[in-house]
């Protein structure tokens, strides 16, 4: 692309652009620190560096999976069949390490669910456009039936590789490593949406598909990488969980259904597509899991939790829905 | 266009529309009997309908939205609720146990609207609005009743799976429900709205209907079906269990793509999605008396809806060209 020759116009879109950017982020910052003092006023604890790792832990799971429902959001879709590809990748790369001791083996196992249930997702959306909210919750369904069957419904045996242990429990520096993986992937995700052909096209996709169908963008490979990339991402959040809980369990990734959705609402990208970004998602994931430990910590019972976090969801979106053409 | 809106005639198309779920439906059917010549007894009969009809009210609340351009998946989470706020507050009055009722189907319709309201005056996608409120809606049923449980009064349950004969309670339900709610609906100005927001929102605006009350209307309606649906389950069940509706969602809606229902709304009938609920209980219930372990069950439903969802699909592939079926879409 030619930078150098200067064009008004552009640059006033470029610009107004960042100022929008600008608003987008500060709005979920905002509620991030007042979440925090809320934290701090409920339980003074929250304010010390143990109680931070083990939110920000937390916190790495959600953003983890958060990268590829960002993506999927950003391109107007959605991608629901988180949930069981968690489950059974976590189910089935432990088994295939029982069963070989190889830990190559096991990864590579993982990542083929993930994978599967990626391309699996992204033949539905774009071959045969069916609205990827019904077809990624059929997939799900499809996801639980196998894993259902692949354990006959009994708790799975789990044999944990080391490795994965070390990844999902361990730290470097005193720093967890979730939180280490989750910071370097972040800065990856940002750079690649903001600053690659790639990215922009994600982006042109969410906004308009016939105007970028008619500028030449092929849609099919972006829904492909898009939902191969949150495939593999859940697939590895289901590795990092089983090392952080030391075990698999049927239903280990049920939480992630809606939770990481509400990150990515909280963080301001619009469920319409096009518009938002992933440093928006990586501070609605700090501020989800903030605000689920206030909630819990002042003795809430489940059910009270699912409400309080479904209108908050649906206030976020009210306040963030596209204003008519803006 | 318009003239399809008006006159009562489009029956015509709309009941040969359900044609592939009926002929699917009398196909499964012969070779159940075939296997199984006892489902053609009164006894076969009254549990055939009692695992379906369910199912069957389900498709028609959703079939209701469908028409109106849109889609609802709270109608588990809705199903869940009636139950769960049955099994908890229907005492052993009789007094008090009609109350609940009325009180449910409010609830119901309450609910429902809440969704026509977040959608058309909140301007939120349909598909995203809904997904939350059902969040919402099972949260209030696990506040309700935290474990599955609860008790209903012995009556309410032996009434409404019972049967005399070939007559079932189940069927008469489902009876009610086409000829209490579903036509009055449809066949009033508020159905016909409902279809005119269905084919092009921005039409029915500007031909001076409010699209605001019929999506209203269309939820409202979705929500009085599922929480009918929910007393059917309560009352067969006798338990109430957040969680029971879960997979209604999904299958009323693979009923309503199976029984013909365009998803792009504006048309449609109750039939073919009722007579696809018959058809997907009872290919579930064969599956299960041939051995198929239950483990099988969730499998063997999402792959259903999977095909289901893709012979949707496959009239894409034959147009080919992605521009023109994405301008298709956005006109």
């Amino acid at each position: 692309m030619n930078t150098a020759v200067s064009d008004p116009t552009r640059d006033s879109i470029v610009q107004a652009s960042r100022r929008e950017g600008l608003i987008r982020i500060m709005m979920p910052l905002a509620l991030l620190g007042s979440t925090y003092m809320l934290a701090a006023v409920v339980n003074p604890r929250f304010l010390t560096w143990d109680a931070a790792r083990l939110q920000l832990t937390l916190a790495a799971f959600i953003g983890l999976v958060g990268i590829g429902q960002t993506l999927t959001i950003l391109i107007g879709q959605i991608d629901l069949a988180i949930p069981w590809n968690i489950t059974l990748s976590a189910i089935v790369s432990t088994n295939v390490y029982g069963q070989t001791g190889s830990i190559s083996l096991c990864l590579i196992s993982a990542l083929l669910v993930g994978l599967g249930t990626g391309s699996l997702n992204a033949i539905g959306v774009a071959v045969f456009r069916i609205h990827s909210l019904i077809w990624t919750i059929s997939v799900n369904l499809i996801l639980e039936g196998i894993t259902f069957v692949y354990t006959s419904a009994a708790a799975p045996a789990h044999t944990v590789p080391p490795l994965v242990r070390e990844l999902g429990s361990g730290s470097i520096n005193g720093i967890p490593w979730p939180i280490v993986i989750w910071a370097i992937a972040a800065m990856v995700v940002i750079l690649w949406l903001g600053h690659t052909k790639f990215g922009r096209e994600i982006y042109a996709l969410g906004n308009n598909e016939l105007a970028t169908l008619m500028s030449g963008v092929r849609p099919g490979k972006i829904y492909l990488v898009v939902f191969l990339v949150s495939g593999a991402a859940s697939a590895f959040v289901g590795l990092l969980l089983t090392g952080f809980a030391g075990q698999t369990y049927l239903g280990m990734g049920n939480a992630y259904l809606l939770i990481p959705i509400a990150a990515v609402v909280l963080g301001g990208t619009s469920l319409s597509g096009g518009v938002g970004g992933y440093l928006g998602t990586f501070v609605g994931s700090i501020i989800v899991v903030l605000l689920d430990s206030v909630l819990l910590s002042v003795q809430m019972s489940e059910g009270l939790r699912q409400v309080c976090f479904g209108l908050i969801i649906l206030i976020m979106m009210l306040l963030f829905r596209n204003r008519p053409s803006s | 266009m318009n003239l399809r809106t008006v006159i009562p005639a489009q029956a015509i198309p709309s009941i040969r529309s359900s044609l592939p779920a009926a002929l699917g439906l009398f196909t499964v059917l012969v070779f159940y009997w075939v296997q199984q010549p006892l489902i053609l007894s009164d006894f076969g009969v009254t549990s055939l309908l009692n695992q379906s009809v369910a199912l069957a009210i389900a498709a028609m609340a959703q079939t209701l939205v469908v028409i109106s351009g849109a889609v609802d998946l709270s109608v588990g989470a809705t199903i869940g609720l009636t139950t769960c706020f049955g099994a908890t507050y229907m005492g052993g009055s009789p007094q008090m146990a009609v109350l609940l009722i009325v009180a449910s189907l409010f609830l119901g319709a309450a609910a429902g609207a809440l969704n026509g309201v977040l959608v058309s005056f909140g301007k939120l996608e349909p598909l995203i609005a809904t997904l939350t409120t059902s969040f919402v809606y099972s949260g209030v049923s696990l506040i309700i009743r935290p474990t599955p449980g609860g008790s209903v009064p012995a009556w309410f349950s032996s009434n409404l799976s019972g049967s005399w004969g070939y007559v079932t309670a189940s069927g008469i339900l489902l009876v009610l429900c086409v000829l209490g709610i579903w036509i009055p609906l449809m066949r009033s100005r508020i159905g016909r709205d409902i279809e005119a927001v269905g084919n092009s929102e921005q039409n029915a605006y500007l031909s001076g209907l409010s699209p605001r009350r019929a999506k209203i209307f269309a939820y409202g309606g979705s929500g009085l079906l599922s929480s009918v649906a929910g007393l059917f389950l309560l009352a067969q069940t006798g338990s109430g269990d957040a969680a029971i509706g879960q997979v209604y969602t999904l299958n009323s809606f693979a009923c309503v793509v199976l029984g013909g229902v365009s998803l792009r709304g504006g048309k449609g009938t109750f039939l073919g999605p009722v007579l696809s609920a018959f058809l997907l209980s009872i290919v579930v219930s064969a599956l299960l008396a041939w051995g198929v372990s239950a483990f099988w069950q969730n499998l063997v439903q999402g792959l259903i809806l999977i095909l289901v969802l893709v012979s949707a699909g496959i009239p894409v592939l034959r147009s080919r060209s992605w521009i023109r079926f994405v301008r298709g879409q956005v006109s």
